[in-house]
C-alpha cells in the first residue's frame, strides 16, 4: 500500500526531486523484499526510514545506490535511470555516499588513505589534493587529529565519522545512512548523530534508516514508516509522535518509543 | 600429568614457599606409581639414545661430509668457476641488506606518520631472530679445509649488513626505488652465475639447486595462483569452469606425477631440439603443482575478506578491478601468510623429489656419497642424511618464524 496523498510533501525542501522510485519490486528468492514502492525525494530533503527488522528498509536504499539490483519498476538518481550498464551504475555511486551500519571501513589503510582513496582513484585527484580535501572532511567530523592512526585503533564513535568522511570526500549529492548508530555503544551514538545533523542543516539531501526518533524530531522532513516490504505511513514527525494513523504505525512506535 | 581439584579455602594467590623445579617433578611425574614408573622407564629410554647419538657424534669421522661438503652445497659447478656462486653470494647479501633496511626504513617512517613509537631492534635480537641460520652456516663452515670460505662469508654479511644500513639512510625518495634494485640484482646474480661462460641451471646442483627451484616455484606459481583464484570466483562460466578443472585435475595427482610426466612425457611430446632441459621441466611441473594448491589458500583468504568491504568500496564508486586490487586482495593476502608460509615450507621440501629422476640435490647428493669407495659399506647414511635433514630443517624452520613475525607485524592497524 502506498500513500499518494503525501508526495506534497516530497518536494517541500526546494521543489525539485533528486531521487525518484516508481514501482519498485525486489525480490529475494521467491521472498519479496520491496513491494510497489514508490517515493520521491527532494533535493535537499531529510527523510528518515522506520520499521521492523526485515520490513525492506535497508534493502529500500541499498537499491539507490545498486548494491541490490531491483527486480520491477525505475530507481532514477539525479536523472540517472539505473540500469545493468555499469557505468550508469558507477556515476549514481560516485554521486551517492553511503553509511554502513558496521562502518565497513578498510582496515589496511589510514584514516586518511580511507578517506582520500576515492578521491584518488575515482576522481583521478593527484594525491596532495586528495589529501587535503581528505582533512578538510575528517575536519568536518571533527577528527583530523587521527588521520595517520588505523580504523582498529579509534572507538566505533570515531571510526563512524571516519565513514561518513569518507563518503563525503566524493562529494556526493545524496547521503544514505544504514542504521548507522545501530552498532554503537550507547555513549557514541551522540557525537555520530550530532555530524549527522550538521550535514542536515547544511542542506545534504539525506536518506536515514534509523530509531533515533530525536534525530528525526531535529532534521527529518518526513518519516517513512515501512512494514513487510511496503510503505505503510508517511508523514512528518511530529505526525508520528502525535497522530500515527495505521495500527502497525502505532504497534511499532509503541515497542520502540 | 594431574589435573587438580580446586581448593577454595586457599587465599586468591597460594603461597607456596616450595615451588621449585624439584617441586614440579614431585608434583607432575613422580605423584603416582604408576607415574613414577612411566617417567623411570621413558627416561632411561630417552637417556639411552641421547648417549648412543652423542657417543657416535663425538667419535664420528666427519671426512665424509668434509670431503663433498661442495657438492652437497653447489653439486658438480666446475672447480675453476667457484668465484660464481661466491659473487652470487654477495650479490644476494646486497639484495637481502638493502630490502631489509628498506622495509625497515619504510615502517619507521609510517610509525612516525601516525605517531606510535617505533624502536629499532636491538642486535642482540637480531642474532636470536636468525639463530638457526647462524647455527647452520657455523656448522657447515666448521666442516671447510681452508679458511677463505669463512672468510668471505664473513665478507658476505657484512655487506649485507652494510647495505642495510645504507639503505635505511637514504632519503624516501630513492629508497622507493629499491624494488627496482632488488630486480636488477636478481637478474644480476643469474648472470653472474650463467652468464660469460658460466654455469646455466640445467647444470645446477645441491642445496643450491633446491632454493633455486623453491624461490623460482614461488616466484611463478605465486601469481599463476593468483589468477586461478580469481578465475574460480569469476563469473564467466568459461574461466571458471578452466580454473577449477585445471585446480582439481592438478590437486588430485601427486607432484611425482607431474615430475615424471615432465620429465617423460613431454620429452616425447616436443621434438629434441626444442625441448628445454631437465631441470626446467621440472621447474615447470613444480609451478604447475604448487599454483593449484597456491590457488585455493588465496581463495580461502578471499572468502575471509567480509562482504562489507567490497561493498563499502562500491559505495564509494571504485571500480571491479580496483576494488579488488587496493581492497580485497591485500586484506585476502594477509589472511593467507600462514597457509602460504606453509606451502612454501613443504615446496622447499617436495624440491627434493627431482632426485628420482637423476637431478642431483642436496639429498641425492647426501645419498649418493655413501657409494664412493673410500665411504662404501661404512653405514654413514645417518650421517650424511642428519646433515642434509639438518639444513632443511633450517630453511623450513626459519620461514616458519619469519611468517610468525610477519603476522604480528601485519597484526598492528588490524580491526
Amino acid at each position: 500500500m502506498t500513500l499518494q496523498a503525501d508526495y506534497s510533501d516530497a518536494t517541500k525542501a526546494t521543489g525539485e526531486t533528486i531521487i525518484e522510485l516508481e514501482h519498485v519490486d525486489k525480490f529475494f528468492g521467491d521472498f519479496q523484499a520491496l513491494k510497489d514502492i514508490d517515493m520521491r525525494i527532494g533535493r535537499q530533503e531529510v527523510v528518515v526510514v522506520i520499521g521492523p527488522s526485515g520490513s525492506g528498509k535497508s534493502t529500500l536504499i541499498r537499491c539507490i545506490n545498486r548494491l541490490e539490483k531491483h527486480d520491477r519498476g525505475r530507481v532514477v538518481v539525479d536523472g540517472i535511470e539505473l540500469s545493468d550498464d555499469l557505468r550508469n551504475i558507477q556515476e549514481v555511486r560516485r554521486e551517492t555516499g553511503m553509511v554502513f551500519q558496521q562502518f565497513n571501513l578498510f582496515p589496511h589503510l589510514t584514516v586518511l588513505d580511507n578517506v582520500s582513496l576515492a578521491p584518488r582513484q575515482v576522481r583521478r585527484m593527484p594525491k596532495k589534493s586528495a589529501e587535503s580535501l581528505a582533512m578538510q572532511m575528517l575536519e568536518r567530523v571533527q577528527i583530523p587529529e587521527q588521520a595517520r592512526k588505523y580504523p582498529g585503533q579509534l572507538s566505533g564513535g570515531q571510526q563512524q565519522r571516519v565513514a561518513i568522511a569518507r563518503a563525503l570526500a566524493m562529494q556526493p549529492k545524496v547521503m544514505l545512512f544504514d542504521e548507522p548508530t545501530s552498532a554503537l555503544d550507547p555513549e557514541m551514538i551522540k557525537e555520530v548523530l550530532d555530524v549527522m545533523v550538521e550535514l542536515a542543516r547544511g542542506g545534504m539531501t539525506m536518506i536515514v534508516v534509523t530509531h533515533e526518533m530525536g534525530f528525526a524530531r531535529a532534521v527529518a522532513n518526513r518519516v517513512v514508516f515501512m512494514a513487510d516490504g511496503e510503505i505503510v505511513e508517511v508523514g512528518s514527525p511530529e505526525h508520528f509522535f502525535t497522530d500515527p494513523r495505521e495500527q502497525r504505525t502505532k504497534l511499532f512506535l509503541s515497542q520502540i518509543l | 600429568m594431574t589435573v587438580e581439584a580446586p581448593v577454595f579455602e586457599e587465599p586468591a594467590v597460594p603461597v607456596d614457599p616450595a615451588r621449585g623445579p624439584l617441586d614440579w617433578v614431585r608434583k607432575n611425574l613422580f605423584n603416582t606409581w604408576y607415574n613414577t614408573l612411566l617417567t623411570v622407564a621413558l627416561g632411561g629410554l630417552l637417556g639411552s639414545a641421547l648417549v648412543t647419538l652423542l657417543r657416535g657424534l663425538l667419535g664420528a669421522d666427519f671426512e665424509i661430509i668434509r670431503v663433498n661438503l661442495r657438492l652437497f652445497m653447489i653439486g658438480q659447478f666446475p672447480a675453476d668457476q667457484l668465484w660464481r656462486p661466491w659473487a652470487a653470494t654477495y650479490l644476494i647479501a646486497v639484495l637481502i641488506g638493502s630490502v631489509g633496511g628498506s622495509l625497515a626504513a619504510g615502517a619507521q617512517d609510517r610509525a612516525r606518520e601516525a605517531g606510535l613509537p617505533y624502536t629499532a631492534t636491538p642486535f642482540r635480537q637480531v642474532l636470536w631472530r636468525f639463530w638457526p641460520i647462524i647455527a647452520l652456516v657455523s656448522v657447515i663452515l666448521a666442516f671447510t679445509t681452508t679458511p677463505a670460505p669463512a672468510l668471505l662469508t664473513l665478507g658476505a654479511t657484512l655487506v649485507g649488513l652494510g647495505s642495510y644500513y645504507l639503505t635505511r639512510r637514504l632519503p624516501g625518495g630513492i629508497r622507493r626505488w629499491t624494488w627496482l634494485f632488488a630486480l636488477l640484482l636478481i637478474a644480476g646474480t643469474y648472470v653472474v652465475l650463467a652468464g660469460f661462460g658460466g654455469v646455466g641451471w640445467e647444470d645446477w646442483g645441491g642445496l643450491h639447486l633446491n632454493l633455486f627451484l623453491t624461490v623460482a616455484g614461488i616466484l611463478f606459481a605465486f601469481p599463476l595462483g593468483l589468477m586461478l583464484a580469481l578465475g574460480r570466483r569469476s563469473s564467466l562460466p568459461a574461466i571458471r569452469g578452466i580454473s577449477v578443472t585445471y585446480i582439481e585435475l592438478v590437486r588430485g595427482v601427486p607432484l611425482i606425477t607431474l615430475l615424471l610426466f615432465g620429465a617423460l612425457a613431454i620429452g616425447f611430446l616436443i621434438p629434441s631440439d626444442l625441448r628445454p632441459g631437465l631441470v626446467t621441466r621440472m621447474l615447470i611441473a613444480i609451478t604447475l603443482f604448487e599454483s593449484a594448491y597456491i590457488a585455493e589458500v588465496v581463495r580461502g583468504g578471499l572468502q575471509a575478506v567480509p562482504g562489507g568491504q567490497v561493498e563499502a568500496a562500491q559505495a564509494v564508486g571504485l571500480s571491479p578491478w580496483t576494488t579488488m586490487r587496493l581492497i580485497v586482495l591485500p586484506q585476502a593476502l594477509r589472511a593467507t601468510i600462514p597457509a602460504m608460509v606453509g606451502q612454501f615450507i613443504s615446496l622447499f621440501k617436495d624440491t627434493t623429489l627431482v632426485a628420482i629422476l637423476g637431478v642431483l640435490e642436496l639429498l641425492e647428493a647426501a645419498f649418493i656419497v655413501n657409494a664412493q669407495p673410500e665411504f662404501l659399506g661404512k653405514g654413514l647414511f645417518v650421517l650424511t642424511l642428519g646433515f642434509a635433514g639438518l639444513v632443511f630443517w633450517v630453511g623450513s624452520y626459519t620461514m616458519s618464524r619469519e611468517s610468525r613475525r610477519l603476522e604480528r607485524r601485519l597484526g598492528v592497524g588490524e580491526r
